[in-house]
């Protein structure tokens, strides 16, 4: 698929190990959350969505210079009525992209309370990032570039304009959060590191939450 | 035993001696107890220390089921707790509900009265009951069924969060554990049930209590995107809720998560069907929805289940975890479920769950309505049956018009053919009407020739005249008719 990422192809059984981290889709609904992962997973877009594949659970393996991100990729429901469900969802979560669209201011908002929240109650080192979805309509943009650029930098937040329709930044937002991903050092085994990857981020969350 | 006697004093040893029977715990569950423990087993200690903790939690509560004391807590509980409690029982609109007298002992209360309004209610009950009387002494039944009865009723009438309830709830499967562990039929060797099986019972009639009685939030309040017209998407819906009610039926943590899956993958080719998008945004309503309409047994205690004794990282990672993740929130949202989340007024939500009113027909509320879809696919089926009869019946008409035509076009065919091709028959028929031609030919010959003489004898004054005489024509147009008349013409023109 010319556009997968370059980059990004997995290629199993590498020398690199492997980590496994979860990643947790926040925003509000028809923001364009499934279609940003569709984009990223399965290079496909599709305009009415009428995608043949179960789009709330996805993975998706990107390979860096060190190590081998598989993603797990969550999808939440982004209607109002089910806002107080997320916590289930991003607990244990190692990253989280919120997801806003340009065209709606709304929401843009929605997205901020989405950070305050996972700020206030996710795992401490969660990596966070705030895309701007539906970039090809730039004309009918109501969230300006700079204000969510600034937004983001006020909460060290990841953030990119991106675009499911056209790709743009899509691979880049997932490359740039792999990127940040803490990468244990200790992990020389192969595919049984993932699962102590997971471990000390777990017990991380539950020291927290407790 | 003999190396305890060195440190301990003589008093124990001398007990151990004097009767065996004091060692046994006092629960009388046939194990032995330690004096430590206050003469009970390590198991009924346990279950007693959460007892007095909970005892104590709940606030001067010495017995849990002296329901009392909850009444009380509830008032205490109602001015610090309302603003989070999202109970659907509170202010119920049947008026005894939250006035209830802690004092009535009328064993069918109000909460009898309240569910005889849901038919899969009754039959819960009824099951419940059944099983009461079948497999345990009448006495024994009718305690537990008021007792169940009592607490069912009173816990949903109370003010309080989903924790709290389910606090209460687990403390009361330990006290009516206790209660009929003690019970002398439970220890009596020909004992036709265990204790858990009539645990299971009570659980089973509590548990499902609370999504049955939200059995008419249907697809359309949930804002699905399904398509229940079409065949296939009923059948992937009927396939994730048998999948949901199996879990129940598996016994390992795995095997229900494996379950899961599967309805869940069901549910993903139930929205494809209905060609809605697969995302989270249309997934969980709808499986929320299947909740509703399967109401799977034990569904609560079975998440709880796997929560507690699946491996940690199944359900930290992979598509399973993802799965489970979204039916603890369905449950979530079924519990805590109220006016706002279906974006509806508050009376006419509770009025639906108390069954006091039922929700309008409307197209999309209806949306559930199986046997409705499956009668309108009938008269659709009808309906393109009767057309197809119709156009049948048009060809049929056509065809025999055809037919016709098709019978002329022949007939002249054939009289061409046999034209062409006479038979013997036609040829005899020819040559006879030739030969009866021929003689009458003759005989008008004949004919004019005696005229002819006549008439010469007349006009033989006139001299010759090749014209014909006047009478002639006559005779002519006597025979006008006949093909034989020129020929005949010709011969008397020759004759004369």
């Amino acid at each position: 698929m010319a556009a997968r990422n370059a980059g990004g192809a997995a290629r199993p059984g590498g020398p690199n190990r492997t980590c496994q981290f979860k990643l947790v889709l926040l925003g509000e609904s028809a923001v364009g959350k499934s279609s940003l992962v569709l984009r990223f997973v399965k290079g496909q877009f599709h305009e009415y969505q009428e995608s043949t594949i179960g789009a709330a659970f996805l993975t998706q393996t990107v390979c860096l210079d060190d190590a081998t991100i598989k993603f797990e990729i969550w999808d939440t429901a982004g209607q109002e009525r089910y806002h107080s469900l997320a916590p289930m969802y991003y607990r244990g979560a190692q990253a989280a992209i919120v997801v806003y669209d340009i065209t709606n201011q709304e929401s843009f908002q929605k997205a901020k309370n989405w950070v305050k929240e996972l700020q206030r109650q996710a795992s401490p080192n969660i990596v966070m990032a705030l895309a701007g979805n539906k970039a090809d309509v730039a004309n009918k943009r109501t969230v300006e570039y700079e204000e969510a650029n600034a937004y983001a930098e006020d909460n060290a937040l990841l953030f990119m304009e991106t675009s499911a329709k056209t790709s743009m930044n899509v691979n880049d937002i997932f490359m740039a959060i792999a990127k940040k991903l803490p990468i244990g050092p200790a992990q020389g085994e192969g595919p049984t590191g993932t699962v102590d990857m997971n471990q000390p981020q777990q017990q991380q969350k539950g020291s927290c939450c407790k | 035993m003999s190396d305890k006697h060195g440190d301990e004093d003589e008093s124990k040893k001398a007990k151990m001696h004097l009767k065996a029977n004091d060692l046994l715990c006092v629960n009388g569950c046939g194990f032995y107890g330690t004096p430590q423990w206050e003469n009970r087993c390590s198991k009924c200690w346990r279950a007693h220390q959460n007892e007095v903790k909970k005892s104590q939690d709940f606030a001067k509560n010495k017995s849990l089921l002296s329901f009392d004391q909850f009444q009380e807590r509830r008032k205490s509980t109602t001015e610090s707790k309302s603003r989070g409690i999202k109970n659907l029982f509170k202010t119920s609109p049947i008026p005894e509900g939250g006035t209830s007298s802690p004092t009535s002992t009328s064993p069918a209360g109000t909460p009898t009265r309240r569910r005889d309004l849901s038919p899969d209610s009754l039959e819960a009950r009824k099951q419940f009951t059944d099983f009461l009387v079948i497999n345990l002494t009448t006495a024994m039944a009718q305690e537990i069924a008021r007792s169940v009865k009592n607490a069912v009723g009173k816990i949903s009438e109370m003010k309080m969060n989903s924790e709290d309830m389910s606090e209460l709830v687990m403390s009361y499967y330990q006290y009516l554990g206790e209660r009929i562990g003690v019970h002398s039929l439970f220890n009596s060797p020909d004992c036709k049930v265990k204790v858990e099986d009539v645990m299971d019972q009570v659980e089973k009639y509590i548990s499902t209590y609370r999504i049955r009685s939200l059995h008419w939030v249907t697809a359309g309040y949930l804002e699905t995107k399904l398509v229940f017209k079409k065949q296939a998407v009923r059948d992937k819906i009927d396939e994730a809720i048998s999948e949901l009610i199996e879990i129940n039926a598996k016994k390992s943590a795995f095997e229900k998560l494996e379950c899961l899956t599967r309805s869940c993958k069901a549910i993903f080719e139930a929205l494809k069907e209905s060609e809605s998008a697969t995302s989270a945004d249309e997934f969980l309503p709808t499986l929320i929805y299947i909740l509703f309409r399967g109401n799977p047994p034990l569904i609560q205690s079975n998440v709880k289940f796997i929560s507690r004794f699946a491996i940690p990282s199944r359900l930290m990672s992979g598509e399973a975890a993802y799965f489970f993740t979204n039916l603890s929130c369905a449950l979530e949202f079924a519990r805590n479920m109220n006016h706002e989340s279906l974006q509806m007024e508050k009376t006419e939500f509770e009025a639906y769950t108390s069954g006091h009113l039922a929700p309008p027909l409307s197209v999309i509320n209806s949306a559930c309505n199986q046997a409705m879809y499956v009668l309108e696919g009938t008269i659709e089926t009808i309906v393109t049956v009767a057309k197809k009869a119709e156009s049948l019946a048009k060809n049929i008409t056509n065809m025999n018009g055809k037919t016709d035509d098709d019978l002329d076009k022949m007939l002249v065919v054939i009289k061409e053919t046999v034209d062409f091709y006479p038979t013997q028959e036609y040829l005899n028929m020819k040559e006879s009407i030739f030969t009866e031609e021929q003689e009458t030919a003759d005989l008008l010959v004949s004919l004019s020739r005696q005229s002819s003489e006549s008439g010469r004898g007349t006009l033989s004054s006139t001299a010759d005249n090749t014209q014909p005489s006047t009478p002639q024509p006559q005779t002519d147009s006597c025979i006008n008719e006949s093909p034989l008349v020129t020929a005949i013409k010709e011969e008397v023109s020759d004759s004369s």
